[in-house]
């Protein structure tokens, strides 16, 4: 481990967050705001006959789509452009933006939101992946619903199965997740003294807010302005939807000449805001007479609601990641994305990955129990390795450290001897899983689409600007980026200056998403920061810019057949819990988490430390408690009190571990982390409950009703 | 816009009342939940409300003939502070919500809200409690499971405040507290289990089972309870299947947000089950 | 409306309002103090957390009529204090800051603890904090800063 980098020093951001002096979107004091309110729709798929606003009083305005400026789209650009900024014909999803409201008094605003009469021709909703594959109500989307229909193929999987002396059947579900970042959507609007329009938002992307407000608005991108504000919490659920708020705010902001704010009550935040994808995926795998697995033919097929958005890329994560760590010779993947009139599915730490990693570490779990194996020697006869072959018929270029990971955690938990020690159906059980996580973009994202740029510049007082457009959310960006430059220039952390970007003052280094920041992000401030310093002595003020290239011996990647490298590196990881359940209540309780995980080199070991804790309780949740369901496309549970996320009495103290494992294209060594903490445990819980319960544990999350269902009346 | 008043006497607060219809607000963490509009907006209430929480005379826990009174401006926190306060009362309490919010919540307003899935208001029927309730006309004096009469309705008149909880003395040997949450704390129940009994001489002296969230209001069964009372715990062992298939008649939940009528229902038995075949009847002598 | 005396961080106020309003309302929009976040609006996640007379309470669940005569301390008053600020060294130390939308709440119930019970075990810190939600870190280097500020600021409190 390189010392000097991974030694934690105290987060730049602890003190002025603690002390309350940070200031967030809401805390931001602007002259003369006023607020914007959605008018919503309350139907889930129908045509809109009419839309009746009431009298409104001085002061307070209607903005649709009438009022996009000419040479404007009604359209949120994002990755794709279905998602429209107002409804203009049909609403597609209960919440979908009609129109917004603007006013000085929110209660005002609420009371004439309410009198807005919309008239309606209802058409047949479908609200679940099996009622649009059945094409319910005719189609959504396209022909058949899905937005992407991918297919893989690695080996010969039908020769596989035609020798196969057993086939095992298994299918997976996953359920929406609610991001419940801590501070609700906000974004505020109003036309600058320059003329260009200025957007200031809590989000994570602040280059995709300024091509999604230039196009709605029809103006050059370079005509708007977006800075980032202090961001609390984001999780992926502030990648997309800031754009989708900011759109129709833009469109107010220019009309009506003065600043709006757009700030989300609780309660409209979970009802309408994006979730991940539910999932289910299905599993047929070929054994042979002594149990060697053969192949695996799986059908991954995911929930992406009303409007595309990401969910492709979301779908290919998810097909990427569902042969996980193992190298199964001969594999078929086909993967879909439907449509339905559920709000939208979008990113969400890990993006289609963790429902990948659930669904296969659940199923060799099952394939363990059905043919009497151990779970760990079944999973470890397959390990990828240096050189392997992955789905997508790239290879894994880096050294792969999951034995000692795996003898890591053991000694750690003392899995293998409590394996022994608890009897199947005891209520006592212990669980593992093993992933791994790409880092960056799927594909050749980074050198097709994103093409991240970094700049450095060392000013005439000595400080060193760094200038990226990735932000600080939580993960510790501000004390990580400013460690990677001062360590390369040799310079105090504090001689780094790192504002919250500003669109008009950074370069495009690309979105904050995908464990992209450090990862690809950070070897290019690493890169920048080298230049700088060769060059430090040139002048008072000195510029550099380094833009992103893939690193070499890549399989280059064929995005039409999706074929060759997918991800240039990985982080690995495993997890064990330990739990008992209550045989009264079916109630969990979680006696032991640890966590090893290889992320090549700590930028920060308490940075680090702090992904992993928060990302498997985060994941916990996701696995336990956090159950969302939907009802005629509404959320059932829509306050914090009913969708519930763990507090600091539902889980024990995680112990962790990183093994080293220095990565040549990252900064220092280092690959992604954010995601890849999340993508294990879920997994590796369930697996301890049906250890617990002797039943097999098909669903997340796994709730005491559930394991009731399980435990008493059988799912096999 | 609604009204709001401040008064410093409780003869003030009953004469208002009666005047203008005000509701009583204590501690009001149920209130602004319940009325809450969305957020920077004042909550919508129905009516004028009337903060009561000032008032010295409903801030008492006192000793009582034969039992505790606790005003009904108590917050949970100071319940749970108090020594004389029932064991099961207390368990029931630290379940509730978490520190910052029993700071400000009252039992009171617990038991007004009448949400069947209340948990002081579960322990408070296995204790026998009562409300007071005052107006400028006089005072009566209601046992909880008549006071509460369904889900969010009580038998409050339109001139009364609900100023004390009367709790009969607790000569419990053995009792049992149990809330099944939506997680470990600051949680909502899907249901709960609030049992208490005195055994002596193994002889079921008394008992009372009462079981929250299965039903539009707590579930206790005065008869079941009498069939028990007064018997050797040999004598109830013969008939413990019986009574268990009676109180499973009474148990009728319902699926919402937080669980499944058939979790809960299953779940209320097997805890009703565990305090009678695993508790009540282990002890000495049976 | 009415007029309601009561004195935050130590200022005394005299405020003419709906007394129905929302104390976290009155702080966050009529005396600026920002440092107190909305993050639900119904009790749960004690992201609105100040101290009321010197006991912990979500100031999005108090109408501001009852408040009078009261103290009220928010961040910004507490991290002027030798406690606010062996608080804020402990959890800059612990870790215990990713997002930071949580955890001015999170100083106010550690402190609420401390004023109570100086030494807590990890036990009853995970206790007093159970009513403030986190989605970042998981809580565990939360606890090691309450723990921490225990035990370097013995005697602060």
């Amino acid at each position: 481990m390189n010392k000097k980098i991974s030694t934690s020093i105290k987060r730049v951001d602890a003190g002025i967050k603690t002390g309350g002096a940070a200031r967030y979107i809401g805390d931001i004091p602007f002259d003369g705001l006023l607020y914007g309110k959605i008018v919503r729709s309350s139907r889930a798929r129908a045509t809109i006959k009419s839309v009746s606003v009431p009298a409104l009083p001085e002061g307070y305005y209607y903005i649709d789509a009438k009022d996009i400026p000419s040479g404007g789209r009604n359209r949120i650009e994002m990755i794709k452009d279905d998602w429209p900024v107002f409804a203009d014909e049909q609403v597609r999803f209960i919440g979908e933006t009609l129109g917004l409201l603007v006013g000085p008094d929110r209660k005002e605003l609420n009371r004439l939101r309410d009198e807005v009469q919309v008239e309606y021709e209802d058409l047949t909703p479908v609200f679940s992946i099996e009622e649009s594959e059945a094409l319910k109500g005719g189609p959504i989307h396209g022909e058949d619903n899905t937005y992407a229909d991918y297919r893989l193929k690695k080996g010969d999987p039908d020769a596989a199965f035609a020798k196969a002396a057993r086939v095992i059947e298994d299918t997976v579900r996953t359920g929406f997740q609610e991001h419940i970042y801590m501070e609700p959507q906000g974004v505020v609007a109003r036309t600058e003294d320059d003329g260009k329009l200025g957007i200031f938002f809590s989000g994570q992307c602040p280059f995709y807010v300024r091509h999604a407000v230039s196009a709605t608005m029809g103006v050059p991108e370079d005509q708007v302005r977006v800075q980032q504000a202090v961001t609390g919490g984001a999780f992926g659920g502030k990648e997309h939807y800031p754009d989708v708020i900011s759109t129709p705010l833009a469109v107010a902001a220019r009309k009506i000449g003065k600043p709006i704010g757009l700030f989300f009550d609780r309660v409209e935040d979970i009802s309408f805001t994006p979730k991940r994808h539910p999932s289910v995926t299905r599993f047929k795998t070929a054994l042979d007479e002594e149990g060697n697995i053969l192949g695996m033919d799986i059908d991954v097929r995911i929930d992406a609601g009303a409007y595309e958005s990401c969910s492709m890329v979301v779908l290919q994560r998810a097909i990427f990641s569902v042969n996980s760590v193992y190298n199964i010779p001969n594999v078929k993947i086909r993967g879909r994305a439907f449509a339905t009139n559920n709000v939208p599915s979008d990113a969400y730490r890990g993006f289609g990955a963790p429902q990948g990693l659930f669904a296969i570490e659940a199923h060799m779990s099952h394939l363990a129990r059905a043919i009497k194996v151990d779970e760990l020697k079944l999973k470890q006869q397959y390990l990828l390795k240096q050189g392997d072959v992955t789905v997508t018929n790239g290879r894994i270029h880096e050294e792969v450290k999951l034995p000692e990971i795996i003898q890591r955690i053991d000694e750690m938990s003392g899995y293998s001897k409590k394996l022994k020690e608890y009897t199947p159906g005891s209520w006592k059980g212990v669980g593992v899983s093993l992933f791994n996580h790409g880092s960056g973009f799927t594909g050749n994202g980074e050198q097709e689409i994103i093409k991240g740029v970094v700049k450095m510049r060392k000013r005439a007082d000595g400080l060193v600007d760094l200038l990226v457009s990735n932000v600080e959310m939580g993960q510790g960006l501000q004390t990580t980026f400013r460690k990677i430059a001062a360590m390369v220039l040799e310079l105090p952390v504090d001689s780094v200056v790192y504002n919250d970007p500003n669109t008009d003052l950074v370069p495009d280094s690309g979105p904050t998403c995908a464990s992209r920041s450090i990862a690809v992000v950070g070897y290019l401030v690493q890169e920048a920061a080298k230049k700088l310093k060769d060059r430090w002595k040139e002048s008072d003020i000195v510029e550099v810019r380094q833009q992103y290239e893939p690193p070499e011996g890549l399989i280059p990647w064929d995005q039409a057949n999706l074929q060759g490298d997918a991800y240039p590196s990985y982080g690995w990881g495993a997890n064990v819990i330990e739990v008992e359940v209550d045989p009264l209540t079916y109630e969990v309780t979680t006696k032991g988490i640890w966590a090893v995980h290889d992320v090549g080199v700590a930028i920060d070991e308490k940075v680090v430390e702090g992904q992993v804790d928060g990302g498997i309780i985060q994941a916990l949740g996701y696995g336990s408690l956090e159950k969302l369901e939907v009802k005629e496309g509404r959320f059932q549970q829509k306050t914090m009190a009913d969708y519930t996320i763990p507090t600091t009495m539902d889980f024990p103290k995680i112990k962790s571990a990183l093994v080293d494992n220095p990565y040549e294209y990252g900064p220092f060594g280092a690959k992604g982390a954010g995601e890849l903490v999340f993508d294990g445990a879920a997994a590796a819980f369930a697996d301890a409950v049906q250890m617990a319960i002797n039943g097999d544990v098909k669903q997340i999350p796994v709730t005491p009703e559930y394991i009731m269902e399980v435990r008493e009346d059988g799912n096999n | 816009m609604v009204d709001s008043y401040r008064p410093l006497s409780l003869k003030e607060a009953l004469d208002l009342r009666a005047d203008t219809g005000a509701m009583p607000f204590a501690g009001g963490t149920d209130l602004m939940v319940r009325y809450r509009y969305e957020s920077g907006a004042i909550p919508d209430y129905p009516r004028p409300v009337m903060f009561v929480n000032q008032l010295d005379d409903l801030r008492k826990i006192r000793r009582i003939d034969h039992g505790l009174s606790i005003g009904a401006a108590v917050t949970m926190t100071e319940v749970l502070d108090h020594d004389d306060v029932p064991e099961i009362l207390k368990e029931a309490l630290l379940t509730i919500a978490a520190p910052g919010l029993r700071n400000t919540a009252t039992i009171a307003g617990n038991i007004c809200n009448a949400s069947p899935a209340g948990d002081s208001i579960c322990a408070l029927y296995a204790l026998d409690a009562g409300v007071k309730l005052q107006s400028p006309g006089g005072e009566r004096i209601e046992p909880i499971y008549q006071f509460i009469t369904g889900p969010g309705k009580i038998d409050l008149h339109a001139d009364e405040i609900l100023t004390e909880i009367i709790i009969p003395e607790d000569h419990s040997t053995i009792h049992l507290f149990k809330k099944v949450g939506t997680r470990r704390a600051n949680a909502l129940s899907k249901l709960t289990l609030s049992a208490v009994a005195r055994i002596s001489d193994s002889r079921i002296d008394e008992i009372r089972i009462a079981i929250g969230a299965v039903a539009p209001t707590v579930v206790r069964s005065l008869e079941l309870e009498k069939r028990m009372e007064g018997r050797s715990l040999k004598e109830v062992a013969l008939e413990a299947e019986d009574i268990l298939r009676d109180y499973d008649a009474l148990v009728q939940p319902i699926d919402d947000q937080r669980s499944t009528a058939v979790y809960r229902k299953r779940v209320a038995m097997n805890l009703v089950r565990h305090f009678l075949l695993g508790v009540v009847l282990q002890q000495k002598g049976a | 409306m009415a007029t309601i005396n009561f004195s935050v961080n130590g200022t005394s106020h005299a405020i003419d309002t709906d007394p129905l309003r929302r104390l976290l309302d009155i702080l966050r929009e009529d005396l600026k103090l920002t440092g107190v976040k909305e993050g639900c609006g119904e009790g749960e996640c004690g992201a609105c957390s100040v101290l009321k007379n010197g006991i912990l309470v979500n100031s999005c669940m108090i109408p501001i009529g009852t408040c009078e005569g009261t103290e009220i301390i928010t961040p910004e008053g507490l991290r002027e204090t030798v406690q606010g600020k062996a608080i804020i060294d402990a959890y800059g130390e612990s870790g215990a800051v990713q997002c930071g939308f949580c955890t001015p709440g999170m100083m106010m119930a550690t402190e609420a603890l401390l004023r109570k019970n100086p030494s807590p075990s990890e036990g009853e810190a995970r206790e007093a904090l159970s009513g403030n939600l986190c989605r970042c870190t998981g809580y565990d280097m939360i606890i090691d800063g309450v723990l921490k500020a225990a035990e370097r600021g013995k005697g602060l409190w």
